[in-house]
């Protein structure tokens, strides 16, 4: 199904939840929500499900107005944060809901059913309550409800966040082979965690204090967010974001951070336009960091000195927390086998990946284009 | 949930369940000498001190629904067989009828909120803040005005007013308590708001309103004053048929008393005993994760 938001607001007394939210998702697409609590998600999740109103704008599903679309007919379905289970109903029931108010015969229902519960694994709890179930059970027998109508439009709310890591690793894998079987069930998929809008959305729409602030594939958000906000969200470990300034040293337009000088070149063309002396912040992801050791010829950014004071082995990687120069704090990541032995209070030189490097104006946190930017989003 | 119930109900320590059993034993020894003294003959009930060991009879139970000639012989019947039919009648239609009213009342008052909502909820539990020894004397002369004094309709339609605000009030904070969402869902599922009232909210408030059932049952059972002055002979309940049996001409027959009350407690226990899962369920109502 193809849904456009247009232009939506919504307020809830004094506090503006959506201010002018703008989409549009494609038939079959699989389309990420991704912000912090408080953003509006839900608020967003309800208007397209027509459960709450807009005061402004519409939405449209393929191509009529919600508003004018009675409920039986609109063909969406709703995982709820909250999951919204009925607690006076056994999981059979729960899940047959749906197909019961549409009148659908009992022999079919009960096939439907079956074949669901087979899916999410739910078969064993059929005959109980929900406030009986596990919480993963719970949110299983949600999602189940949802998709038993087979719906071409399908909002899920946050519905990995009562998982445990292995389980959601599996629901995220389920979500994604799911999608690929309900071919033109477009899914909108509102969630806080950008490991799972990464992973799963083919778009994501980058949604703050009720504004869509950027929109695009996984790989853009990452390697060009829009502004500081996008940078910060997306990635793990966060963006470590440095305070520079611009300077003329020697004719060469440099980016002066706390520990070390950077080309600006590369994003002259936009640079031109600010004197010497204006104040940006830099982002560089902590993978772009590495021991100037490894670096090898190619491309070696500029170096700088930097000591370990705290290490976080994850397993397959280690997060070095470093200070660079004097006191600047920043985040790293090596590979679990590179970083063995690097203790506390290590020292060692480090190197800048330059062409990962993100650069945003101190003011309005917008970022600064690189040369050969691509054009729009 | 259930895992919770039976730890409270049944994992205590022997000091604590000793103690409850002590406790309780205090609250139940006067039901319990009624019980006693309405299978004691009339002699074994005015002993001094309290006899608990005595051969029981069934005469006082016999004398409820026969009372026994003067000059021997038969014995007409007391009328006690209809006043029980009286008190359950009345006291279960207008339980019924107020339950009924008040749960929809409740409903549209929870979720399709008026201009001064809590205004005309207040007003309503305003009716229940008169003593009845007041409110008697307007309604007496109502009732005497329209004729309604003495008849089925209009007791019934006074306890029915007398029980509405209570239902209101307990049915509105039930339906307050529910999830929303879980009505969104059901919206969304395809359910018209008639299907999402009866559907999902009123069975997930069933334990709720049996509790509220049990109580204005009980309380509408027991109702004396307003049974004394706007019933006749056709219509009387027990409560006031017993009033008038203390009056007798050979001083308080103790026994029958008991026997009478032992009756009388008979049905409120039966519906408590029968409602008792929703009761419990009334109870921890809310349970489900919001
Ligand atoms: N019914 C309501 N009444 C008043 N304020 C509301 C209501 N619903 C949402 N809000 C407010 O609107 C804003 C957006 O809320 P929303 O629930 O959409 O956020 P969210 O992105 O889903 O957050 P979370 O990740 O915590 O679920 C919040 O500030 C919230 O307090
Ligand atoms: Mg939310």
């Amino acid at each position: 199904m193809q849904l456009t938001i247009s232009d939506v607001f919504k307020r809830f007394g004094s506090i503006e939840a959506l201010r002018g939210v703008n989409f549009d998702a494609e038939p079959g697409e699989f389309f990420a929500l991704l912000g912090p609590s408080g953003a509006g998600k839900t608020t967003l999740l309800r208007i397209i499900a027509g459960i709450e109103q807009a005061d402004r704008g519409r939405v449209l599903l393929d191509g009529r107005d919600v508003a004018d679309i009675p409920v039986r007919a609109r063909d969406t379905a709703m995982v709820f944060q909250t999951f919204a289970l009925y607690p006076h109903l056994s999981t059979f029931e729960n899940l047959a809901y749906p197909l019961r108010e549409a009148r659908i015969g009992s022999n079919e229902v009960k096939k439907r059913v079956g074949e669901i519960a087979e899916m999410l694994r739910l078969s064993h709890a059929l005959s109980r309550k929900p406030g009986t179930l596990s919480g993963g059970e719970q949110q299983r027998c949600a999602i189940g409800r949802a998709l038993i109508r087979r719906p071409r439009l399908l909002l899920l709310d946050e519905p990995l966040t009562n998982l445990d890591a292995k389980l959601r690793h599996d629901t995220r894998a389920e979500f994604k082979r799911l999608h690929r079987e309900l071919r033109d069930t477009t899914i909108i998929y509102a969630t806080p965690d950008q490991l799972e809008a990464l992973s799963m959305g083919r778009r994501i729409g980058v949604l703050r204090e009720g504004r869509i602030v950027q929109i695009g594939a996984p790989q853009r958000l990452y390697t060009e967010p829009l502004d500081e906000f996008v940078a910060s969200l997306v990635g793990d470990p966060p963006i470590n974001l440095i305070a520079a300034t611009l300077a003329d040293v020697g004719g060469n337009r440099t980016l002066q951070l706390p520990f070390v000088d950077i080309d600006a070149a590369p994003w002259e063309a936009t640079l031109s336009q600010y004197p010497s002396g204006a104040r940006f912040m830099v982002g560089v992801r902590p993978q772009a960091i590495a021991p100037a050791a490894d670096a090898g010829e190619a491309a070696p950014g500029p170096e700088f000195p930097a000591r370990v004071f705290l290490t976080e082995p994850l397993g397959d990687v280690t997060i070095l927390n470093i200070v660079a120069g004097a006191d600047q704090r920043l985040k790293m990541v090596l590979p679990q086998e590179r970083a063995y032995g690097i203790a506390k209070d290590a020292s060692f030189d480090c190197t800048l990946r330059n062409d990962e490097i993100c650069l945003f104006a101190q003011e309005t946190g917008m970022a600064i284009r690189r040369n050969w930017a691509s054009p729009t989003t | 949930m259930s895992k919770n119930r039976t730890h409270v109900i049944g994992k205590s320590g022997w000091r604590r369940t000793l103690g409850a059993a002590v406790v309780s034993a205090i609250y139940f020894f006067p039901v319990y000498y009624i019980l006693m003294t309405a299978f004691k003959t009339r002699p074994d009930a005015l002993a001094m001190p309290i006899k608990f060991l005595f051969t029981p009879t069934m005469d006082n139970f016999y004398s409820v629904f026969v009372r026994a000639d003067i000059q021997g012989g038969g014995g007409t019947d007391s009328g006690f067989s209809h006043y029980f039919f009286n008190s359950l009648f009345i006291g279960g239609t207008s339980v019924t009828l107020a339950l009924i009213m008040g749960t929809a009342a409740a409903y549209g008052f929870s979720r399709f909120p008026l201009r001064g909502n809590d205004t005309y909820l207040f007003i309503i539990l305003t009716t229940r803040m008169l003593p009845p020894i007041i409110a008697i004397i307007p309604i007496f002369v109502l009732f005497r005005v329209f004729g309604l004094s003495g008849s089925y309709t209009g007791i019934i339609a006074l306890y029915t007013a007398f029980n509405l605000p209570f239902s209101i009030w307990m049915a509105k904070s039930f339906f307050d308590d529910l999830d929303r969402d879980i009505e969104d869902a059901a919206r969304m599922d395809g359910s018209s708001e008639w299907r999402v009232f009866r559907k999902i909210c009123l069975p997930q408030v069933y334990g709720g309103l049996a509790a509220t059932f049990v109580f204005a049952v009980i309380l509408t059972w027991n109702e004396f004053l307003f049974a004394l002055m706007l019933t006749g002979t056709e219509t009387r309940t027990v409560p006031v048929a017993i009033a008038r049996t203390i009056g007798g001409q050979v001083g308080v027959d103790w026994g029958l008393m008991s026997a009478i009350e032992t009756l009388f407690i008979i049905p409120v226990v039966l519906v408590t005993f029968v409602l008792q899962n929703q009761l419990l369920r009334g109870v921890t109502f809310g349970t489900i994760r919001k």
